[in-house]
């Protein structure tokens, strides 16, 4: 395809290989007139600029020149390292030789002459630089003239030997390709001479016996050092030879297809199997001289062509020139010619006369063809793929950091015969060494379960402080007795504590073998605080200020006599007001005379009321720096202090909230204060925030917290990030018995980001157990997807969540397209959702993380298996990949432990199985139901999704009924009946008061494990029965430790209950005096949860009023189908909790007769749907009724009909 | 570290010139000078041989997957100024298409992300570069840019389509307007990118900084920065990085990554867009990885396909 072209009659040279831009030069030919008979000569360098499409050469330079040139070379003789300059060296009709620099042609045109000799005698035809040495230089002109120039020292040429007989012209010379000191000179007479320049003289002569051959060029093969070709001019024997100088009495090859003599030729140094002749019959041929054959013929004027060159630097270039005075530029790949150059071609004629100075424009008839008109033809390529186009290696990436590569080895220039062997590599690349062991290490942890080594490792490793302390924290959490390890971790030991105490009172003291007892503390309190402010300790002893230590102990000793004022003074006044029963006015009275504890006293007896009031009026009156502690201790009111308190003292507020904080508020109390320490900014407090959102078990804000502050982009980052994230979630789901899921974004970002890099580093199938599974976001679903496949499964079987493939042939493939195939893909996971009872959020729409459900290898893998057909195509024989993977080779026996559904069961035989519409599939995976797992138990249910919700004795009370009543179904709860289960129905009686409030801190932590909103049952609800498990946060785990916990034990309740034996609810039995006020005797998280199951001697709901119940869980139920925003559905998940509170008490039947009434009148008002006269009669109900025996459920029966009024349902 | 897992022997009869996995990485494709195409199934470190396509008639130079939601579609390019899109139906691979509108050597195809569609980008020897998108029933549209490359366009590469600055997709149902952009590199030693305006494609940008042909360029995949990045390799033995960070995608700028001896032939991003691997007429493969203050470093060599790992010599280094 021809490029570019202008109008010249030259000899052409392009600039070397290393010259960038490429150049052309042009040196006005001698022995070619035009009709100007202009006689002027000039050398003119052009730069080739191929960005720009039109035929234009730009013009750079331009040097007068005395004498026309019959040969021109451009040499890389001194061209600098930018790939410019270089010589340009012209051989003239007069025997001048002459050396140019380019660069100065290009710039000034001053000096641009470098060196100039007049040694030859006739006109200099030949001219050839060395390969190998750029200053060497031979040329050739008649008289047998030939000389060897060194460019750096131009005036003494050399000979190669003595000169030929006879003297003749000498046409050529060429420097041989691969040996340098080999050179060869050929005469029109078709001899060729080829001298050793190391032994001065001519080693061979080579010479056709048909003496036609007249020759016209002469080239060493690029590779092979012993072959040349010779070009013949001759028009009775236009061909090219090809001679072997091992076998030098004939030619080795002849090139027959030009019809009249060649003028030129030029071999392609890029391949050899590309050699160029121009003939007088005007053809222009590209030969591969291996075969012989013509590869490539140039769309070519109609004109002869003098000279061919191809481009040393652009292998697919070469430039022609032609009697009729043009210099053209072709490339041999082919293409259109187009329109693309008629504009320029105009251009060009019109703009000629006027630039060139040799008048050249003009178009002479006789050597002039007409112009052929610009052709829109198709020009074909080369028929043979050029060496340049053919890759010989690659490299490219795949997925799981897997590298393809291969490569061929480069051919000898002759085929070797022996086939050569074509070899891909599939590699594995892997960069991330340290990351990989660290996954490795915490994979290994993961699936064994021995997070406490891991973290104890951890700790001993940690590089800071503050990363020793996560983890000895979240170590923590793996142990028993979590809260008080806490306390020890923030400074504060019960022991050490107790030791003080006694030390202060003078006294004794045996340590009392239990948990932190609220005096210890607030004495610790007390002293941190006076500690920190000038104030002695005494000082505040003696200034009245008392502490709960010695309030109490001031208990009033009997004495035997005594006489009862009646006097007018204040104790009169006391006295009289208690004789008549005014206990108002005597603790007024008291309170007014500075005897608080008098007043207090009396107040206990004048019932909750006055006690709260006294407590107000004594707290309001103390202001010194431990009463906002009592004050809170006594009141249960954290809050303040995490809201209030110094930042400095977040260890106080989170010990404080450790020892006293109700297991409902724990977490969202942490939280808080982790909040407010975060919100300070720096690092140092958001690793405090870290520790409190350990406590809390908060992995949500732990993610947030730290990816605010600390890299966590980089591989190793994220590792950090990620094992602390794993471990506490492991321990939450250890306390809970439970899997949690990932539910912020954040860590959903984080933890796909972690499986990215796993799975760039090859290690897929640990990638896809921290993939979180419960996301419908296209980017993970897409990942999830990916890494299924890659790890080898059949191709041909489609997951049921592939790509939405038939779309097709039919669909239009714009993005809207694709939207299907997400949707697609979550639509099992909807099917799932009740199944994933509680620990799934609203917006959660898929299971858990596989991590969390790690395969059990089965034997009956694939079939016998529930194959959750009703999502999937029957073809499929692989279950659902969401819930399953049942591929993944790592198993996880040691996680079974962990799994709730899968423990080795003993009495699960008698229990009858959940209904069929109930799924499992975060639960388990198809195959969990194994015989290893559950020998002897319920066979695997052909129903979908019903695989192995096995109840066990360990995990009995947290989803089946209590074992005491083994085999009995669970009436009440009719399967399908309602997916809202109350959250206690059976088990949670006695310790109701523990069972979470909504909290909006949905994972709840070791002190609380909150609430997990319900997700809205999208098709049949699952039974209530395994529901309630999933709910309730103390859930069982049996063993020794069950016998640690009281079995009646009491909430801590508010200090207005008791000290002095006064009678307390009944339900709130509290026998043990050495717990202090509000503080649970055993402060441990675990315990807290690990209610035994045993005792559990549950009632049953009296039978008439079992209506309840079930017309208010079914209220519950249709709310939730109805309701649409999360904060409702929240709401509604709490009411079903908070409805267990009543059910509790209707077993106990511990409500009055009234309360009963106005309760069955609500549930009649709510079958009836008026749910107007619901609330009218529940706020009568209310306000007739002693609020503490009504307030456990009231207030969410209220909150109930609102919503369902607001619903209409 | 680069460790080989599996070694195919291909049975070609001529030189390799592209071997590309799949998008899930368990077949791969080949091509070669012997003018077929073969597919086989490597999984579990296998070789099964799955089809042997056969259809062009000059030197294979590149294939190309599609995206697996659309199917099993493999294209290929050839000397033979062909294109041909292959497809997999019921197990059995057949032409689905051949685009023959170029008029020199096809030297490289490639999948556009699939957000945007069935969409390739074929790079030719005529210079020209031309865009085919699936309308369906068999329909392919052809947008064809004329003279991209004087002399010829020899890589194509399709940018992410991922909203700059947003790790995560954009939620489901809500389409965010991709702008359709891809690069080429060709003989005129330019690098091009081109962008879709109103259904019309044209040049965003001229990368100068070779010398030489530019052999290869890739779009790296999105990290999930704001950042765009562009590999290129030219004849000239340079691999330059070209990065964005204004999002108008109008400046760009160049860092050296290496000067190798040889021609450099082919670059390839890794999947998450952290390592390029380089491949050269030295018949070397080299890793290089971005540290962390931005300077490109060689991991490691993969020498001779045996996952012989070095680093590059002091002598390469002084040879710059």
């Amino acid at each position: 395809m021809r490029l570019k072209e202008i109008q010249r009659t030259a000899h052409q040279a392009w600039s070397p290989a290393g010259h960038h831009p490429i150049h052309l030069a042009l040196g006005t030919s001698a022995q070619q007139l035009d009709a100007s008979f202009n006689t002027t000569a000039a050398i003119e360098i052009f730069e080739m600029d191929f960005a720009d499409s039109s035929l234009e050469m730009q013009l750079k330079g331009s040097l007068p020149t005395a004498n026309r040139l019959h040969s021109i070379v451009w040499v890389n003789f001194g061209m600098g390292t930018d790939g410019t300059g270089g010589r340009i060296v012209g051989g003239s009709e007069n025997g001048t030789m002459t050396v140019y620099s380019p660069e100065a042609i290009m710039t000034s045109g001053a000096e641009a002459i470098v060196g100039q000799s007049d040694k030859h005698t006739g006109p200099v035809r030949a001219l050839d630089f060395n390969p190998f040495q750029s200053n060497l230089l031979a040329s050739g002109a008649n008289d047998s003239e030939i000389y060897i120039w060194d460019l750096n020292n131009f005036s003494s040429p050399m000979t190669p030997g003595a000169k030929t007989q006879p003297a003749e012209d000498v046409s050529v010379v060429s420097w041989n390709r691969q040996v340098q000191h080999i050179l060869a000179s050929a005469s029109p007479s078709g001899k060729a001479v080829v001298w050793d320049l190391r032994k001065n003289e001519p080693i061979i002569k080579i010479s056709d016996h048909s003496n036609r051959m007249h020759c016209s060029g002469m080239l060493w093969h690029p590779d092979v050092a012993t072959q040349l070709v010779l070009a013949s001019e001759d028009d009775r024997l236009p061909v090219i030879q090809m001679w072997d100088l091992r076998f030098a009495t004939s030619p080795l090859k002849v090139f027959e297809n030009h019809t009249r003599g060649i003028l030129s030729i030029s071999w392609s140094q890029a391949d050899s199997e590309l050699l160029l002749s121009s003939a007088k019959d005007n053809r222009i041929l590209c030969w591969n001289p291996n075969t012989g054959e013509v590869i490539y013929e140039l769309p070519t004027t109609n004109q002869w062509c003098f000279d061919v060159q191809w481009c040393p630097r652009n292998p697919a270039l070469l430039s022609t020139a032609s009697f009729d005075g043009r210099i053209t530029v072709y490339s041999v790949m082919g293409g259109s010619l187009k329109a693309q150059q008629q504009s320029t071609a105009d251009k060009i004629s019109s703009s000629f006369d006027a630039m060139d100075p040799f008048g050249t424009g003009q178009v002479l008839p006789p050597l002039q063809v007409p112009q052929p008109a610009v052709q829109d033809t198709i020009v074909p390529p080369l028929k043979k793929p050029p060496k340049w186009v053919r890759r010989p290696v690659g490299a490219s990436f795949a997925f799981g950091g897997k590298l393809i590569t291969f490569e061929n080895s480069k051919l000898p220039p002759v085929q070797s015969p022996q086939p050569v062997p074509r070899q891909v590599f599939v590699s594995q690349v892997t960069t991330e060494t340290e990351f990989l062991q660290r996954s490795r290490e915490l994979q290994a942890a993961l699936q064994s379960g021995s997070f406490n080594n891991y973290c104890q490792a951890k700790i001993q490793n940690a590089k800071s402080d503050a990363e020793q302390d996560i983890w000895k924290f979240l170590l923590v959490n793996f142990e028993d007795e979590a809260r008080i390890k806490f306390l020890k971790l923030l400074g504060f030991s019960k022991d050490e504590l107790e030791r003080k105490i006694s030390k202060c009172l003078g006294k004794n003291f045996q340590p009392n073998g239990h948990g932190v007892d609220a005096k210890d503390l607030a004495e610790k309190m007390q002293r941190l605080s006076t500690e920190r402010s000038d104030e002695a300790a005494t000082d505040a002893r003696t200034s009245g200020s008392v502490s709960p230590a010695d309030f109490f102990s001031q208990t009033p000793n009997e004495s035997s006599n005594f006489q009862i004022p009646v006097s007018c003074d204040a104790d009169g006044l006391i006295s009289q007001a208690l004789l008549v029963g005014n206990f108002e006015g005597a603790v007024d009275l008291c309170l007014n005379d500075g005897r608080y504890a008098e007043a207090i006293l009396l107040s206990i007896s004048g019932g909750e009321e006055l006690l709260k009031k006294t407590q107000q009026k004594y707290l309001s009156k103390q202001k010194n720096s431990i009463s906002m502690l009592i004050s809170s201790v006594v009141t249960q009111n954290w809050r303040d202090i995490v809201q209030s308190c110094e930042l400095d003292n977040w260890k106080e507020a989170l010990a404080a909230l450790l020892t006293y904080a109700h297991p409902e508020e724990f977490a969202c109390l942490c939280d808080t204060l982790g909040n407010r320490l975060e919100h300070e900014g720096t690092e140092k407090r958001c690793l405090q925030a870290c520790l409190c959102y350990i406590c809390s078990g908060n992995i949500e804000k732990l993610v947030e917290c730290w990816a605010l502050h600390r890299e966590c982009s980089s591989p190793l980052g994220l590792e950090d990030l990620v094992e602390k994230v794993m471990m506490l979630r492991k321990s939450i789901e250890r306390l809970r018995n439970s899997e949690v899921a990932v539910q912020s974004p954040i860590l959903a970002e984080k933890l796909t980001c972690y499986a990215g890099i796993l799975a760039a580093e090859g290690s897929l199938t640990t990638a896809m157990s921290y993939l979180p599974d419960n996301s419908d976001q296209s980017g993970i679903m897409m990942l999830r997807e990916r890494l299924f496949h890659a790890q080898g499964e059949a191709v041909q079987q489609q997951p049921p969540n592939s790509f939405n493939r038939g779309g097709l042939p039919t669909a239009k493939p714009n993005p809207a397209a694709q939207t299907p195939a997400p949707k697609a893909q979550i639509m099992p996971q909807s099917q799932y959702q009740p199944s994933a009872p509680s620990q799934v959020a609203p917006q959660q729409q898929t299971p858990l993380p596989s991590v969390f459900t790690p395969q059990v290898p089965s034997p009956n893998q694939g079939h016998g298996l529930p194959p959750f057909s009703h999502v999937m195509p029957p073809s499929a024989t692989r279950p659902a990949m969401r819930p399953s993977y049942p591929q993944h080779p790592s198993t996880t026996p040691g996680f079974t432990a962990h799994q709730p559904f899968q423990p080795p069961m003993s009495t699960g035989g008698t229990f009858p199985p959940p209904g069929p519409s109930m799924p499992a599939a975060s639960l388990s995976g198809p195959q969990l139901p194994s015989p290893s797992m559950s020998p002897g138990s319920l066979p695997p249910m052909p129903s979908p999704g019903v695989p192995s919700f096995m109840p066990s004795t360990s995990l009995s009370s947290g989803f089946m009924p209590p074992n005491s009543q083994p085999g009995a179904p669970v009436p009440m709860y009719p399967g399908g009946a309602s997916s809202q289960a109350p959250p206690h129905p059976v088990t949670s009686g006695p310790y109701t008061p523990f069972t979470p409030l909504g909290s909006g801190y949905p994972q709840g932590g070791p002190g609380a494990p909150a609430v997990k909103p319900f997700p809205a049952p999208a098709v049949a609800p699952p039974p209530t029965g395994p529901q309630e498990g999933w709910n309730d946060p103390p859930t069982v785990r049996g063993g020794p430790r069950k016998k640690k916990f009281p079995d009646n034990y009491a909430p801590p309740a508010p200090i207005t209950a008791p000290v002095m034996g006064f009678p307390v609810e009944a339900s709130q039995p509290h026998d043990h005096t050495q717990v202090p006020p509000g503080a649970p005797q055993e402060p441990s998280v675990q315990l807290l949860q690990q209610l035994p199951a045993e005792r559990v001697e549950q009632k049953e709901i009296p039978a008439e009023h079992m209506v309840l119940k079930t017309t208010f869980d079914s209220l519950v139920q249709r709310c939730q189908l109805a309701a649409g925003d999360p904060q409702t559905k929240r709401k509604l998940d709490d009411a079903g909790k908070r409805l267990g509170h009543l059910y509790d008490k209707l077993r106990e039947q511990s409500l009055t007769h009234n309360i009963l009434n106005g309760l069955h009148e609500i549930s009649r008002c709510v079958a009836s749907q008026n749910y107007q006269r619901g609330l009218e009669v529940h706020t009568q109900v209310v306000s007739s009724s002693n609020f503490s025996e009504i307030s456990a459920f009231m207030p969410i029966l209220k909150v109930l009909m609102t919503i369902a009024n607001k619903l209409g349902v | 570290m680069v460790s080989v897992i599996n070694t195919v022997d291909t049975s070609h009869e001529d030189m390799i010139h592209d071997a590309q996995m799949d998008y899930y990485g368990t077949r791969l494709a080949t091509c070669s000078s012997d003018r077929t195409v073969k597919i086989f199934d490597v999984r579990n470190g296998g070789q099964i041989l799955v089809a042997d396509l056969r259809g062009h008639e000059g030197p294979v130079w590149q294939v190309a997957w599609a995206h697996p939601m659309f199917g099993n579609i493999l294209a290929s390019c050839s000397y033979d100024r062909k294109v041909i899109i292959w497809k997999e139906e019921n197990g059995a691979w057949d032409k689905m298409y051949e685009y023959t509108g170029h008029e020199s050597s096809v030297n490289s195809v490639c999948w556009g992300p699939y957000e945007f569609g069935l969409i390739m980008a074929c790079g030719s020897s005529d210079g020209a570069i031309s865009l085919l998108t699936f309308t369906g029933d068999q329909q392919w549209d052809v947008k064809k840019i004329s003279n991209a490359h004087t002399i010829g366009c020899n890589a194509v590469s399709w940018a992410p389509a991922v909203v700059p600055g947003s790790l995560i997709d954009q939620p489901s149902g809500q389409k965010p307007n991709y702008v359709k952009r891809f690069v080429s590199g060709g003989c005129d030693n330019l690098v091009k990118l081109w962008k879709e305006e109103d259904g019309q494609w044209k040049e965003d940008q001229k990368l100068e900084a070779h010398s030489d042909w530019v052999r290869d360029v890739g779009w790296a995949p999105s990290i999930g920065l704001p950042t765009s990045t562009i590999a290129s390799c030219s004849q000239d033995g340079r691999v330059f990085i070209w990065t964005c960070d204004d999002p108008a995608g109008n400046t760009w700028t160049a860092k050296l990554l290496h000067k190798f001896n040889d021609v450099v032939w082919h670059v390839s991003w890794s999947i998450t867009g952290n390592i390029l691997a380089v491949s050269g007429g030295d018949n070397k493969v080299t890793l290089w990885k971005e540290s962390m203050d931005g300077q490109w470093a060689c991991i490691s060599d993969v020498s001779k396909g045996q996952g012989a790992v070095s680093t590059i010599t002091d002598t390469q280094q002084n040879e710059q």
